[in-house]
């Protein structure tokens, strides 16, 4: 873990259209809360922001007013695509505060169930943990290589640092070896017009009128006419 | 066969306009790589149900696909040769309405190559651009 020190500059105002135009002049909007003091808007600097992330950090030091202290990043906002920042949370936090957060699990390695036909399923993507601010994890990664068929990986297998204590239950599934359910294919019958999209769904619910008797009462007009139109017809 | 709800409240839908971008359903969260959406529209059940058949055949039963979206939308369109008016015609088809940055596909279980090649043959399926992305382990 990496703490960076990045200048902040309060942010006066709020709104869509300024966080819209801090952005686009690199800035990222940001707000600091916690330890029971009001909340401040800030903004920082993008791409200092984005090279933290990147490298891991979960802490920044952050000059605001002339004074350096440090946060924990609570939440960090994308846009939709995922890519682009668009909002950061940051929480005051002491250096010896112990602090509940969410760590990647990455698994490494092929089970050796897999050779057997099995797909390794991984049921917990994060894991919250509680530890001390500045030895929080990046990333778990376990090795799965002696899994067989049906085994799984379990919190308590995980191997955690020390003073890092994981808040999920001990026998929660991190992954499991399991078999693949076998896709019964049906016979495929020969398609006539759009049987197969025709079929209709259920109806649930208060159903005011049906729908037969509407479509009847629709085409009784057009017999009528067809019917008085047939006598002219053969005269 | 295609994907369709089981029960329905209203046997018909009006069309609607498919507008602004995926606040939800936007990131990979069950699979290891995922297949998101650039363009905003309709994905029939036929397409949807032909990205996952290319999806599980090229995957060999490796790995695990995992379908994002469902059509939940009603579709109706009247027969041919027919006089407008006299109501609203039949249901012909079910749609699920995607936004840009919906993820439509993610696999799970494989390594990125395979992942990658999958989700290109799940791609030229797709009527929209799409593009692959992986799971963020990190903040």
């Amino acid at each position: 873990m990496e703490t960076l020190t990045i200048k902040a500059e309060p942010r006066m105002t709020s709104g869509t259209r300024i966080s819209r135009a801090l952005r686009a002049a690199g800035r990222l909007p940001a707000v600091i809360y916690g330890h029971g003091e009001a909340p401040e808007s800030v903004s920082l600097a993008h791409h200092e922001v984005e090279v933290a992330l990147a490298h891991g950090a979960r802490t920044l030091q952050v000059d605001l007013n002339g004074g350096v202290k440090p946060y924990l990043i609570k939440q960090v906002q994308y846009d939709h695509l995922g890519t682009n920042l668009i909002h950061l949370d940051l929480s005051r936090v002491d250096l010896h505060e112990r602090v509940k957060v969410r760590v990647g699990i990455e698994l490494r390695g092929v089970p050796k169930g897999i050779h057997d036909g099995g797909v390794l399923d991984q049921q917990m993507a994060q894991i919250e943990v509680e530890c001390v601010v500045t030895e929080i994890p990046d990333t778990f990664h376990p090795v799965v290589t002696h899994l067989a068929l049906g085994d799984s990986l379990l919190v308590k297998d995980l191997q955690l640092p020390p003073g890092v204590v994981a808040m999920a239950d001990s026998n929660e599934r991190i992954a499991t070896v399991r078999l693949l359910a076998v896709e019964v294919v049906a016979p495929v019958a020969p398609i006539e017009g759009e049987a197969a999209t025709t079929a209709e769904p259920e109806r649930i619910g208060r159903i005011r009128k049906d729908d037969e008797e509407v479509a009847a009462e629709t085409k009784k007009p057009e017999a009528k006419k067809a019917e008085a139109k047939k006598p002219d017809a053969k005269k | 066969m295609a994907l369709m709800p089981k029960r329905v409240k209203w046997r018909k839908s009006q069309r609607g306009k498919v507008r602004g971008v995926a606040g939800k359903g936007n990131t990979v969260a069950f699979g290891d790589f995922g297949l998101q959406c650039l363009s905003a529209g309709w994905l029939t059940a036929r397409q949807i149900e032909a990205g996952r058949v290319a999806a599980t055949h090229y995957l060999h039963r490796e790995g695990k696909v995992y379908v994002r979206m469902f059509p939940h939308k009603p579709v109706s369109s009247k027969p041919l040769e027919t006089r407008m008016g006299k109501g609203k015609g039949e249901p012909e088809f079910w749609v699920a309405c995607v936004r840009p940055g919906t993820m439509l596909f993610e696999v799970a279980g494989v390594d990125e190559t395979v992942a990658r090649d999958a989700l290109t043959r799940v791609a030229h399926k797709m009527p929209y651009r799409c593009r692959f992305v992986k799971r963020r382990h990190g903040l």
